[in-house]
């Protein structure tokens, strides 16, 4: 039942501050947080990484990293502050009246035990279940989630499922105890957009059954506005602006605000420029020494007296607050114009697959018959001189199979792939030497596609060890230079490690690296999900750059609709292994044919704020391997 | 119910690959010894033997036959249980075998339980202490711990409490005067089945010493293994999880971490288990231990070819039913194995 009669706030923030402690030098992570949040309402957290968004949720448990504190302020929790209180008081409360949803589901469970152990040692230890009857509960718990075969399910152990349902069985058990609060921090990050509208919708069917408060953390200014009663935007540690949701988004007064939203590529509409936000955020050591806005170094709006003084929050409206003394100016950014689009219809083919199929067996056993599965099921494709083309579909859907057997990691068990009119399909030495030459593959995450103990400048000229092109080590630090520039990264990068980048800058040498020997096709695997959409978009523009200075054509693997809707000029899309609707990426967006692609783009949460949401909510039947 | 029916899968599949393995095993072993520059016909006559002597016995022995069925003749009659008779001992190698194994199987898994006691207790703490003063001097310590071969802790062991306080024998199983029940070979389990109370508690404290000094031994390593990965699995979000459940710390640390960091020190310990079987050999010189290890010493100074090759043998028939067993605990404690 819904409480929403309540006046007192269920959580409320009071000139919260904090600092990291102990160390030589303290820098704040979170300054003058003020909010409230009454019960049955949801706030979203919006801001880039680095913002202090999960650093909000880690000070409302009391589970600080190390060497952090609350040095300012107060927290509290139904009247009780929670910085203050015994820690045997406070972890009584977690699990039971505040709960937690984690990022990544996968991993917010322990792995060596079963489903039905983890959800009854949370049932047993907030008393809502004694002895075996926690079963009845557990199963109970689980249908409200929507989740099937409960009985089963009890029995298996989180690798032996999804993400998806993993996430709800986390779900349900955050919302059996009936809790006031949840934390919810970045709940659909690593899920399908289909299944992260599923659990969006969810959690917020189980927040008006309980009615209770939710922090709803994101990246995606988007989903936050179509789920969020107030929206609170930071920025390095301080709010920038917070205010109702749909008035925020409809009408953003802090250009933070407005250049976050206008860095996301629209998924409806037409297309338009994205907005690319110039550098980082300032570091946390540098705020200290910081006299005016945060955000002036950034800012398209920054005057002399921005720099000056650090701008108060401001109401500008009913409930709506803004950190910012040029409010007035925020309209007057507009995204760039749109990079003129290339006509590809009448261009040379470059790369052609003809009933492409990929099938897995499994490794022989006496014990089991061979079974085999097609993950990637008569495909046919092709990809033109200077073409874009777009792969989307859930994960298992085989965009990744479909990328591997392109860049020749896998042979395929049927049909054939030509490349400038010679057949590849046999992946021999001779095959893979001329492939090598033409296409190069950009990996997704560049963390781990980096070698953290090699130096940039030898990184992005690696092609060269295996071509023998220039070999000297003068020639390749030229050649390096070069990719640098082109990638704007500063000449002195290339003798800095991997660890010494941002992630943005990071993801730009795996691009460089890829373009080191200038192939004439590029394969990109998911290459700007889990960036921020600033760094998304500067990545995005950078391969427009690219490709208008050497004309690459590229298969772009993403589950980011928008992204595929901004860069590329075709779309395919994927489902169990085949392709089901293909078509010019504007044609299919605008008038999709077959019912897989209609519930991909009714799970995107819309750019108008005031449209509804209305994504496809049937499930999958699950499926254990 | 999947769980047993994937370990038996294993047990199947570990058997059947074990039989090449004990073949190989077996020609190498073969092989080798009958390249050594030794006479086994001369060696098995009296020194003032004449040559045409040696060479019957050459002949009685099937020395002269060509290798491979030299190895034929050897294989079938192993696998009648016969592995031939000690040159040195002149006593059927089975027997021998049969006498000195279960002792040094005894102190083996006695020393690794005392391994076990001591590297997890000091892996808990290591862990526990993270982050503080007392974690730098546990530290150095462990390192101090880790650089100290079992010959050394049992020289140790054995002149404190040994020839020092004279708390503790350190010749041998058992003390003169006490019956020696002979049911499994294995005396602490004979003496218990035989009701025999005085035998238990002689040999008991005669086990003490060269177990601990194989126990503290081997312990650092899987202290700071246990310790590392503790730390991994604490990184990972089910802890972070299960604390904002409001489990306590406690209960995290028994149910969520060391379930999940139990995996990697268990596979160190099957390593180690399997070093042990031949590592013990030092500490059985040490102690007058009438184990395996000793009598491969005694063979290996006499060149007693058919021991080694018993002892050999079995060498490889134990490190093999370690690794299936090692195996199958990795089944039952991580389910991730279990899929396929």
């Amino acid at each position: 039942m819904a409480i929403l009669t309540a006046q007192n706030p269920i959580l409320s923030a009071r000139n919260l501050c904090v600092e990291s402690v102990g160390a030589k030098e303290s820098f704040p992570v979170l300054t003058d947080l003020n909010f409230s949040l009454e019960p049955g309402k949801i706030l979203g957290l919006v801001g880039e990484s680095g913002a202090g968004k999960s650093m909000i949720g880690r000070t409302i448990s009391q589970y600080l990293p190390k060497g952090f504190a609350v040095t300012k302020g107060t927290l509290a929790f139904d009247g009780e502050d929670l910085v203050s209180m015994l820690p045997e008081r406070r972890r009584n409360l977690l699990g039971r009246d505040i709960a937690f949803i984690p990022q990544e589901p996968l991993s917010g469970l322990n792995p060596v035990l079963t489903v039905g152990q983890q959800i009854k040692e949370h049932l047993l230890r907030i008393g809502l279940a004694a002895g075996e009857n926690w079963r009845e509960r557990a199963l109970k718990e689980f249908e409200s989630v929507h989740l099937p075969h409960g009985a089963a399910l009890l029995e298996k152990y989180p690798h032996q499922l999804s993400g998806g349902m993993c996430q709800r069985i986390l779900i349900a058990m955050a919302f059996a105890s009936r809790p006031r609060l949840l934390i919810a921090d970045e709940p659909t990050t690593a899920l399908d957009v289909t299944i992260q509208a599923r659990i969006v919708k969810l959690i917020a069917e189980m927040q008006k059954r309980d009615g209770t408060a939710v922090i709803f953390i994101t990246h995606d200014l988007r989903l936050a506005s179509q789920i969020s009663d107030e929206i609170m935007v930071l920025y390095a540690g301080r709010p920038a602006e917070r205010g109702p949701a749909k008035q925020l988004f409809s009408s953003p007064a802090h250009p933070y605000t407005r250049c976050l939203q206008l860095a996301n590529p629209t998924i409806t509409g037409p297309r338009r420029g994205l907005f690319i936000l110039p550098e980082r955020m300032p570091g946390l050591r540098v705020l200290k020494e910081l006299k005016g806005c945060r955000f002036a170094s950034r800012c398209p709006n920054a005057i002399e007296a921005c720099t000056q003084t650090e701008p108060p929050l401001a109401n500008i409206g009913p409930n709506h607050i803004a950190a910012c003394i040029r409010t007035e100016k925020t309209p007057d950014i507009v995204p760039p114009p749109l990079a003129p689009g290339r006509e590809v219809a009448s261009a040379r083919i470059h790369l052609n697959g003809e009933k492409l199929t990929k099938a897995y067996t499994t490794a022989w056993s006496p014990f089991a018959k061979r079974s085999s599965f097609k993950a990637v099921n008569s495909v046919d494709f092709s990809l033109g001189e200077g073409e874009f083309v777009g792969i989307v579909g859930e994960s298992g859907s085989g965009k990744s199979s479909l990328a591997r057997l392109v860049v020749g990691l896998d042979t395929p068990t049927d049909g054939r792939i030509t490349l400038a009119g010679r057949d590849i399909t046999a992946n021999g030495n001779a095959d893979r030497a001329y492939r090598r030459e033409y296409i190069q593959m950009v990996f997704q995450d560049p963390q781990s596609a980096l070698n953290p103990r090699r130096r940039i400048g030898s990184i992005v000229t690696q092609a060269n060890e295996a071509s023998g092109l220039h070999n000297s080590t003068r020639e390749r630090m030229d050649r390096a230079a070069e990719l640098l520039k082109e990638i704007g990264l500063p000449p002195d990068a290339a003798m800095r490690f991997p660890s010494q980048l941002s992630g943005g800058q990071k993801q730009r040498v795996n691009i460089a690296r890829a373009l080191c020997t200038l192939p004439r096709i590029l394969v990109a695997d998911e290459i700007v999900s889990g960036l921020d959409v600033s760094v998304q978009a500067q990545l995005l523009d950078l391969l427009l750059k690219l490709r208008d200075e050497h004309g690459f054509s590229m298969l772009f693997i993403s589950h980011d609709l928008s992204v595929v809707r901004y860069l590329c000029d075709r779309v395919m899309v994927m489902y169990r292994g085949e392709v089901v609707e293909s078509g010019r990426t504007e044609t299919v967006f605008a008038d999709p044919q077959h019912a897989y692609t209609r519930s991909l783009l009714a799970a995107v949460p819309p750019d108008d704020v005031n449209a509804e949401w209305s994504p496809v909510l049937a499930e999958a039947g699950y499926q254990v391997e | 119910m999947r769980m047993f029916a994937t370990i038996a899968k294993l047990l199947v599949k570990r058997v059947l690959t074990a039989i090449p393995i004990l073949l190989l095993v077996s020609a190498l072993l073969f092989c080798i010894l009958r390249i050594l520059p030794v006479d086994p016909a001369a060696m098995s006559l009296p020194p003032n033997a004449t040559v045409q002597e040696v060479e019957a016995m050459r002949a009685e022995m099937g020395l002269n036959l060509p290798l491979y069925q030299q190895y034929g003749i050897w294989l079938n009659k192993l696998f009648h249980g016969d592995i031939g008779r000690s040159i040195h001992f002149r006593q059927d190698v089975t027997s021998l075998i049969g006498s000195t194994l279960p002792a040094t199987i005894e102190l083996a898994v006695i020393a690794m339980m005392v391994a076990t006691v001591f590297g997890l207790a000091g892996g808990l703490f290591l862990f526990y202490v993270r982050g503080t003063r007392a974690e730098a001097v546990m530290d150095f310590f462990s390192i101090l711990l880790l650089s100290l071969p079992e010959f050394l802790w049992s020289l140790f062991l054995l002149l404190i409490f040994g020839v020092f306080f004279e708390v503790l024998p350190f010749t041998g199983r058992l003390s003169p005067g006490f019956e020696r029940p002979l049911v499994t070979g294995f005396l602490l389990l004979d003496s218990l089945i035989t009701g025999n109370i005085p035998t238990f508690f002689n040999a008991l404290q005669h086990m003490i010493l060269p177990c601990l000094a194989l126990g503290i031994a081997l312990s650092p390593s899987l202290m700071r293994v246990l310790r590392s990965s503790l730390l991994d699995a604490y990184q990972d979000d089910y802890i972070q999880q299960a604390r904002l459940r409001g489990l306590s710390e406690k209960r995290i640390l028994i149910r969520h971490g060391l379930k999940n960091a139990i995996l990697p020190t268990l596979s160190l310990m099957g390593v180690q288990f399997g070093f042990l079987f031949g590592g013990t050999l030092l500490v059985e010189i040490i102690y007058s231990y009438p184990g395996m290890g000793n009598l491969m010493v005694d063979a290996i100074r006499n060149a007693d070819l058919p021991i080694i090759q018993g002892a050999g043998l079995t060498y490889c028939v134990a490190v093999l039913v370690i690794s299936i067993v090692v195996d199958s605990l990795y089944l039952i404690l991580n389910p991730k194995l279990r899929v396929r």
